[in-house]
């Protein structure tokens, strides 16, 4: 009998006229988003190729170090192959940290920034789709399951047989459900075979992991409005009534709570402005920098008389001199600048994570943040790439210092040519897959509960439904 | 066999749809149950089915209390509602294929359908066609097959003959009689008073949700059932509605 009530359910919903628009628009929709994914990464990958050699080239075409501890190094961030399903914050985020003495490495250089017209339109990803237009599908299939079937009288014709009612809603979920999947496998299978056979495009072992966990947090959304829907369809008694509370939901889910949620984080956990943490490294600079002078001011006093003696032992002290306190005062920039860092990216980190757990109770919010960690394009990720840039930045110090203090001919006044083949390389080491699953549990925990309360409160409304 | 005892149901409103109906239904027999719009014939389909619980009384199903065992006493019981739309993307076919598996009929043939179907007057056209586009008078006649089709003991209809055409009504009264000559028990309520007279074998007098009058067929034979109607119908000012001594 269950198999009977399955069957019929399919059979319903693949006769009426939204399963081929539903199917039409899934196709259409999820091959686009996954073409436009597929063409960013190809050209983000060929923009870093290129950047990369661009920025060797630079540096190696430098006359001198002075030189090339002016132009510094420019770290380039590797785009993330999972970002062809997953865009994340790649495109709001810069792509670039530049390097050097002075200043406190940032990104800089997002798509947003360079082009301004994709950060109108946003980026057209598979989260999306499945975010916004494949939940409302999932309404669209579920929102008249019970009470569409009361309206059209075959609620009671099906129960005056003896069909226990846990049976029927049982049927007409699983049924349900796979009737609204059978437009997204489709569809979903011929994206991944347009990720396998473009050339560019080689996912690891992990990568597929991960992939297969991202699809899982999409079915697990999807599941979450899915039971929802036969939820409200099983506590109201019109369809209308049922899809005016679904879209309502919906749109609390979707659209409000993640936005009150980052608002109301803000406000609880304040954080100082970018520009106030850039006036306070900017002053300490200056500082640093009139003590500098100072310092190399009263060096030569205090040595004023060796000068006379020893001209080129006195120089050779000089240069001792300039390249330890400088390597001095860079230190001193770099630990204050690390400090006011480590305050605001503390402060940072709170305000996020109380905005992450505040949106949560929306499940649109568990899908983003779970498939932005898992693909690797998260705010995790970014932090970690410039966290890696910032650990760089006193390595990369030390050894243009050190070059800088050799390079220094007081006889001759020629510079030595340059060598960057000893230069410290920046390392990043991506997050691996067990550390974005920790990260991952409470939005999958929370989907599926969500998805059971959902669905045991369908369940329990439908043995009380009343069907006249 | 159905059987109703002093079956009442208020509702969560306080309306008494139904006060202390008793009634019996014997195997071979039609009962047509009259009653103006909100007697509370409908209320006494319900109660049959489950569908509500009463305040208190009994349905019975072929001895088995409704309330108590609903599965089991449904077994036992086709229905035809009022006004069913049916699956409308699902032809003729389709829709009766899947209520006779709910009924537990599962080795019918696509021509055991079509025998069903020509039996209640749906012509052959229709049978393939999607229940959408369908009128009223077919959609009610597919109705009755799904009853036929599920061939239980006991068969209630509500209203079955709205809608239909004078060729399809007595094709349905024909369909009645066979019910009957099987031994079923049929309970229809209905305001046709002269399709009623044809097939009735006792006749039933609703009002307010009390049962004002019982007759038999030979009691009737001689009197005009639109004048008992009326009498028994109308609201007689002060005077509570007469109450009928159960016969038969
Ligand atoms: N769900 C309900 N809640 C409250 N009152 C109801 C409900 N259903 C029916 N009634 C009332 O019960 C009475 C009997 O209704 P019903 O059995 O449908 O009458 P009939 O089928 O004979 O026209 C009517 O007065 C009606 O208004
Ligand atoms: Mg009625």
């Amino acid at each position: 009998m269950l198999r009977d009530i399955i069957k019929k359910e399919i059979l319903d919903n693949i006769t009426s006229p939204k399963f081929v628009f539903t199917f039409l628009l899934c196709t259409i929709l999820i091959l686009l988003s996954i073409y436009t994914g597929v063409t960013n990464y190809r050209a983000e990958k060929k923009e870093y190729t290129a950047a990369l050699a661009l920025n060797k080239k630079n540096m190696e075409s430098q006359p001198n170090y002075q030189s090339l501890a002016g132009i510094g190094i420019k770290i380039s961030k590797p785009p993330q192959v999972l970002g062809t399903v997953v865009t994340g914050i790649e495109e709001a985020v810069g792509r670039v940290a530049p390097v050097n003495i002075a200043a406190d490495p940032n990104l800089i250089d997002s798509k947003y920034s360079s082009n301004p017209v994709f950060a109108v339109f946003g980026s057209l990803d598979l989260m999306f789709i499945v975010k916004i237009v494949l939940s409302l599908f999932a309404i669209l299939f579920t929102y008249d399951a019970i009470v569409g079937e009361k309206e059209k009288g075959t609620l009671k014709l099906a129960l005056s047989n003896d069909v226990p009612r846990d049976r029927l809603i049982l049927g007409k979920a699983i049924g349900g459900y796979i009737s609204l999947l059978l437009p997204l496998l489709i569809p979903l299978v011929l994206g991944l075979l347009i990720l396998l056979i473009t050339p560019d495009i080689s996912l690891s072992g992990q990568d597929w992991a991960r992939l297969l966990l991202i699809f899982l947090l999409f079915f697990l959304y999807l599941s979450v409005f899915f039971s929802l829907g036969l939820f409200v369809s099983a506590r109201t008694s019109r369809s209308s009534t049922s899809f005016l509370v679904l879209l309502f939901v919906w749109v609390v889910f979707v659209m409000v709570i993640p936005k009150v949620a980052v608002i109301t984080a803000g406000q609880i956990r304040p954080i100082p402005s970018v520009h106030e943490i850039t006036a306070k490294k900017d002053a300490f600079l200056q500082q640093i920098q009139s003590e500098g002078q100072k310092g190399v001011i009263e060096w030569s006093k205090k040595n004023a008389a060796d000068a006379q003696k020893d001209v080129k032992a006195y120089q050779e002290k000089f240069r001792k001199f300039i390249q330890d306190y400088q390597q001095e005062l860079t230190s001193k920039i770099d630990e204050n600048n690390a400090a006011l860092e480590r305050d605001y990216q503390q402060k940072k980190r709170a305000q996020q994570s109380l905005a992450v757990n505040l949106s949560r109770i929306s499940p649109a919010s568990a899908l983003t943040f779970g498939s932005m960690t898992l693909a690797r394009t998260g705010i995790d990720d970014f932090d970690r790439f410039l966290a890696s840039v910032r650990a760089y930045k006193p390595i990369y110090t030390k050894w243009i210092n050190s070059k800088l203090g050799q390079s220094i001919n007081f006889q001759t006044g020629e510079t030595i040519q340059i060598k960057i083949d000893d230069m410290p390389q920046h390392i990043y080491e991506p997050q691996w897959l067990s550390q974005s699953l920790v990260r991952t549990i409470p939005d999958f925990a929370l989907l599926a509960v969500m998805i059971i309360v959902f669905f045991v409160g369908a369940y329990v409304s439908f043995l009380r439904y009343d069907v006249r | 066999m159905l059987e109703a005892i002093s079956l009442t149901k208020r509702y969560e409103d306080g309306e008494l749809a139904l006060d202390g109906l008793t009634f019996k239904v014997e195997p071979g027999e039609i009962f047509c149950m009259f009653g103006a719009n909100g007697a509370g014939k409908t209320t006494t389909i319900n109660l049959f089915l489950n569908f509500i619980p009463p305040t208190s009384g009994t349905a019975l199903i072929e001895g088995v209390d409704v309330a108590k065992d609903p599965l089991k006493a449904k077994r036992h019981v086709s229905f035809v509602s009022e006004n069913v739309m049916l699956y409308g993307n699902f032809t003729a076919v389709q829709n009766l294929d899947y209520f006779s598996r709910l009924a537990g009929k599962r080795n019918l043939t696509k021509k055991d359908y079509g025998a069903v179907l020509e039996q209640v007057g749906l012509q052959k056209e229709a049978f393939d066609r999607r229940v959408k586009n369908f009128s009223k008078g077919m959609r009610q006649k597919l109705g009755i097959a799904i009853a036929v089709v599920k061939d239980a003991a006991n068969v209630l209809l509500d209203e079955p003959t709205s809608g239909l055409d004078p060729q399809s009504g007595r094709e349905f009264l024909e369909i009645l009689v066979q019910m009957r000559d099987k031994g079923k028990s049929v309970f229809m309520s209905t305001h046709d008073i002269f399709r009623a007279k044809l097939i009735a074998d006792r006749i039933g007098f609703m009002r307010k949700g009390r049962l004002v009058m019982m007759k038999t067929a030979k009691e009737l034979a001689h009197e005009d059932l639109t004048d008992l109607y009326i009498q028994y119908m109308e609201e007689q000012p002060g005077q509570p509605a007469p109450t009928a001594a159960p016969s038969a």
